[in-house]
């Protein structure tokens, strides 16, 4: 078990194999789903998984970094959300449909 | 071990929020277990005495960030997407190769995590122990003297990079005057007219 004496008495192994599963979780929503939303939702779950991560290292290690980071993430979250949401807003109001396999002007 | 079960228990209850976050038909449920989900990270956080990222995590996340999806959702026609196909065709094979690449995640981590094969984790401690932090004032207080005197730089960058987007999703939002695109008003190859220019900005 990877604990620290005096320290978070939760093994670092826990958060590594939690973040794991989040991270697939949000993975094969992306993957699978035609929604555009719920495709920005999965994104929401990696990135979930990446700040279980950071803070069960930061504990693992105590050090403030991790936590840091995680604010830097949620900035970037926050920010994604918004430009997001609005490309979301966009695409609806020109061709009435979330489903992004319909999106192929570009034959991409 | 009080920890341990309340971290089992709330490790659950994410990834079970999760997985309903990308099953469902309507987006609205989709949407509140995705709160539900990132209210137990936050449960998660507090588990791991990072009280102030926990705050945080539900103010801002759970709060701020699902409000703007909510309020979005909200202009759209939610009955018309149920009706349509959810899946892309690919579904199965990105299931499976999802599974495998989880699989390969355990695998790689118990092998680094269990020093069975001459890895092992070992902490570098950076003189945080709780018992520390609870000395120099508490989780707040250390957090915010480690944010801004070793990220003060990045924590400026991300200022600047939350007003680019929103500007960017404030133009993206905006209606355009003449109809669905803005139409070409000079030949290609021509310049412009200083008018024109002025206006297309």
């Amino acid at each position: 078990m990877s604990t620290v004496p005096g320290g978070i008495p939760i093994p670092v192994d826990w958060y590594l194999y939690l973040s794991a599963a989040l991270f697939m979780v949000g993975a094969v929503g992306i993957l699978t789903r035609r929604n555009l939303f719920i495709m920005l939702f999965s994104l929401e779950l990696m990135m979930n998984a990446v700040n279980i991560n950071l803070v069960g290292f930061s504990g693992f290690h105590q050090n403030m970094t991790g936590q840091n980071f995680v604010l830097f993430t949620m900035a970037i979250a926050a920010a994604e959300a918004a430009v997001g949401l609005a490309i979301a807003t966009a695409l609806f109001r020109n061709k009435k449909t979330l489903m992004v396999d319909l999106f192929d002007t570009m034959k991409g | 071990m009080v920890e341990k079960i309340l971290f089992i228990i709330f490790a659950v209850l994410t990834v079970a929020g999760a997985i309903g976050t990308i099953t469902r038909k309507n987006m609205i449920h989709g949407l509140l277990l995705l709160v539900f989900t990132f209210l137990n990270v936050a449960a998660i956080f507090f588990l791991t005495q990072a009280y102030f990222v926990a705050m945080i995590q539900i103010l801002v996340y759970a709060g701020a960030i699902m409000v703007l999806f909510v309020f979005v959702l909200m202009f759209l026609n939610l009955r018309s997407f149920q009706q349509e196909k959810q899946t892309h065709r690919q579904r199965w094979i990105a299931l499976v190769l999802s599974v495998l690449v989880l699989v390969e995640f355990v695998a790689v981590l118990y092998g680094v995590t269990k020093a069975k094969y001459g890895f092992s984790l070992a902490s570098v401690q950076g003189g945080y122990s709780p018992d520390q932090i609870a000395a120099a004032g508490g989780n707040n207080q250390v957090f915010a003297k480690a944010l801004f005197n070793d990220m003060l730089l990045p924590f400026e960058v991300a200022s600047v990079v939350l007003l680019v987007a929103m500007v960017g999703a404030i133009i993206m939002v905006k209606k355009e005057k003449h109809g669905q695109m803005a139409t070409r008003q000079w030949e290609p190859g021509a310049e412009p007219a200083l008018d024109v220019a002025e206006e297309e900005v």
